[in-house]
């Protein structure tokens, strides 16, 4: 298994594999397109200006798949990042109302998400035979524990003065700021992945710890920096979200890590690690926040899109490895 | 080299397909579909929140008296950042109206003032927005009708003379103190009262064991007690188990779930609590939808003063609230006796 999905990223690709990961991106591609067609089609509300106007909220979270998807290249996980955006949130807020100017206020949350993510990083690193799921439960309930008394009785905080919030909620016409920060973050997380040693390491990883660990790639380096740069990036998606609040309460982000996996998975990121692209990722992050928007508008019931959403997810998780099953026995009949 | 001139071809397709997919911007402007009538929203705080629910079919109800279109919107949390999520969707849709049930007071500002930005007229039911983000609220029952509902129990019940005492939450429940405060307002304000003596105001802290206590303490403290009021649910349901348990002739009433007090409500001396009151969620959502439709129609701005007619609700006075901003009182809390209650006791 192992061997199989570490084949995928040597210099001489087999050329089955190739192709099939290749069509599951196209697959997602032209999914993608089908989904913008049926969302025009059925609602009539469904213009440029509107899909950007409403896409922001859902963009903070495409914030967290891209480190996200690091980790869950490496085979690891992190379930408490919701928290950690909800933390970030709630210092932002608070210190925003302590007069301190605004960049300070950016510097602090930033500071908060990448402390929170140090210390995932620092656990997940130091005590290795624990799994991160169990590692970041636990920080998931501490960090929002302490968010909440943070946030005191009413358990929720609302900012005296959001001009600078206001503004970094700004356009440029009908896009949002947090829509070119989405896209540079996108091409920058794509190409480390895929052209840099960092990328290489990452699959090397995901593909096999101890053959990684054995050939010089400093494991343990790897995580703690994914993990901090994963809480980094809770802090700048708790500003972004804060500027679509001008609060913190206690259900400040709640649900994030499993919006951001879920994003991921479906682009064919393997929770197993070693498999899947950032680009099926990014792919993957618009289709779902498109099918959202466009089923909102027509105002279906929440709860049905969130079947749809949860449908579509087992989908894309079965398929490939259907397909492989597939694959794997024409090769047994074509060997015979 | 084929990768990169692959993912050049998926970028470009990607924005290319966002560009055409929703490209049509002439569409943007106007109400959503092709409805007649004005659009009203109602956002309620979760799906599942049976009082919600019958908030929303009062909303509808409403909306179909007055003609336009009701769009019933529940988030799929009950969390203020679900709510924003629809809210931008309405925004969208280029609906008239919003009204929301809100989850948080602050976070739904934000979204809030850009719908008013959007032309989009706001207000908020049930749970309010700040001040910030509507343009008035509407609230289910104001202090003082809260009061004279209870006194007027109160009166009716001992016969108009003899002891009566209260079980209330904490004593530092703001809502529980002034509708007491107000009970002994009117009480000394008009001399029909003056041959009722409130003997004590006990506080259960709205834990069922401890109104259980205080109220098995009233009972032996006054046995010439005739009535205990319990202006809070957890307390009336309480105390009505020990009055109705023990036998006892003293009679209660308050404001109760219907679903906890169904067994407690009847005429005869087998049950304790003849009445009790409670706000009434249909006609809430009904006073929210004419709300939003004079808002729409501009016959009210939210400015207090102002005075529109709710169909068949009646007149309403917008009046100046305690955060500062407006709001309209539904009016007196809803009665719940034996006649009504097997009906109610499914609702909530």
């Amino acid at each position: 298994m192992a061997g199989k999905s570490g084949r995928t990223i040597s210099a001489t690709p087999e050329k089955t594999l190739k192709k099939a990961l290749l069509s599951w991106e196209g697959m997602l591609l032209l999914l993608f397109i089908v989904i913008n067609i049926f969302c025009k089609c059925i609602s009539p509300v469904y213009t440029l200006t509107n899909v950007l106007r409403e896409m922001p909220k859902y963009l903070t979270e495409i914030f967290l798949m891209f480190p996200m998807a690091y980790i869950l290249l490496m085979g690891e996980i992190d379930i408490s990042v919701g928290s950690t955006v909800c933390l970030a949130a709630t210092v932002a807020c608070l210190s925003s109302n302590a007069g301190v100017p605004f960049v300070g206020v950016i510097l602090i949350a930033l500071l908060t998400g990448t402390v929170c993510g140090m210390i995932n990083g620092f656990l997940a690193v130091k005590f290795r035979e624990l799994p991160t799921m169990i590692i970041t439960l636990g920080t998931q309930i501490v960090f929002r524990g302490i968010a909440e008394i943070m946030l005191g009785d009413g358990g929720s905080i609302s900012l005296t003065n959001a001009d600078g919030f206001r503004a970094i909620a700004g356009k440029v016409g009908p896009v949002p700021y947090i829509f070119f920060l989405v896209i540079i973050c996108a091409v920058i997380f794509t190409v480390i992945a895929e052209k840099r040693v960092f990328g290489r390491n990452l699959y090397a990883i995901g593909s096999n710890p101890k053959t990684a660990f054995y050939s010089g790639i400093k494991v343990n380096q790897m995580l703690f920096i994914s993990y901090t740069v994963l809480g980094f990036f809770a802090g700048l998606s708790a500003l972004f979200l804060t500027s679509a609040t001008y609060a913190a309460n206690t259900t400040t982000g709640k649900g994030f890590e499993m919006d951001a996996i879920a994003m991921a998975v479906f682009g064919g990121i393997s929770t197993a690690g070693g498999k899947g692209k950032l680009v099926g990722g990014i792919i993957s992050a618009f289709t779902i926040t498109c099918l959202r928007v466009g089923l909102g508008q027509i105002n279906m019931n929440p709860q049905v899109i969130l079947i749809i959403l949860g449908t579509l997810l087992i989908c894309a998780v079965l398929l490939p490895n259907i397909s492989q099953s597939i694959s794997d026995k024409k090769k047994k009949a074509s060997r015979a | 080299m084929k990768k990169k001139v692959l993912s050049i071809i998926l970028g470009v397709a990607m924005v290319a397909t966002l560009l055409a997919g929703c490209g049509n911007e002439a569409k943007e402007t106007g109400a959503a579909g092709n409805t007649d009538g004005p659009v009203y929203a109602f956002v309620s705080k979760s799906a599942g929140n049976p009082f919600n629910e019958r908030q929303a079919t009062g909303f509808e109800e409403a909306v179909a008296d007055i003609g336009g279109k009701a769009i019933i919107q529940h988030p799929e949390a009950a969390t203020a950042d679900a709510q924003i999520t629809v809210i931008q969707s309405l925004i969208s849709q280029g609906v008239d109206s919003i009204c929301v049930a809100a989850n948080d007071e602050n976070a739904l500002q934000a979204a809030l003032e850009e719908a008013a930005a959007a032309g989009i007229k706001v207000c908020s039911v049930d749970s309010t927005v700040n001040v910030a983000s509507r343009l008035t609220h509407v609230n289910q029952a104001g202090v003082t009708e809260i009061g004279q509902c209870l006194m007027d129990a109160v009166y009716d019940l001992t016969g108009g003379e003899g002891q009566w005492a209260v079980l209330s939450a904490t004593s530092q429940a703001a809502n529980q103190n002034a509708w007491i405060e107000s009970m002994k307002e009117i009480q000394a304000a008009d001399s029909k009262y003056a041959k009722l003596e409130l003997v004590e105001v006990a506080y259960g802290d709205d834990e069922p064991q401890k109104s259980t206590d205080q109220t098995q303490a009233l009972l032996q403290n006054y046995p010439d007690l005739k009535v205990i009021c319990a202006p809070t649910t957890v307390g009336i349901a309480a105390a009505a188990k020990v009055l109705q348990d023990q036998g006892s002739s003293v009679k209660l009433t308050g404001l109760g779930l219907p679903s906890e007090m169904a067994e407690y409500i009847g005429d005869d001396d087998a049950h304790s609590c003849p009445y009790m009151f409670l706000w009434n969620p249909i006609d809430l959502g009904r006073l929210g939808a004419y709300t939003s439709a004079a808002l729409v129609s501009g016959d009210i701005t939210g400015a207090a003063g102002e005075t529109f007619t709710a169909g068949d609700m009646g007149e309403y006075e917008i009046v100046t609230a305690g955060d500062g901003g407006t709001e309209i009182i539904l009016g007196a809390p809803f009665k719940f006796d034996p006649s009504n209650i097997e009906e109610w006791k499914e609702v909530y």
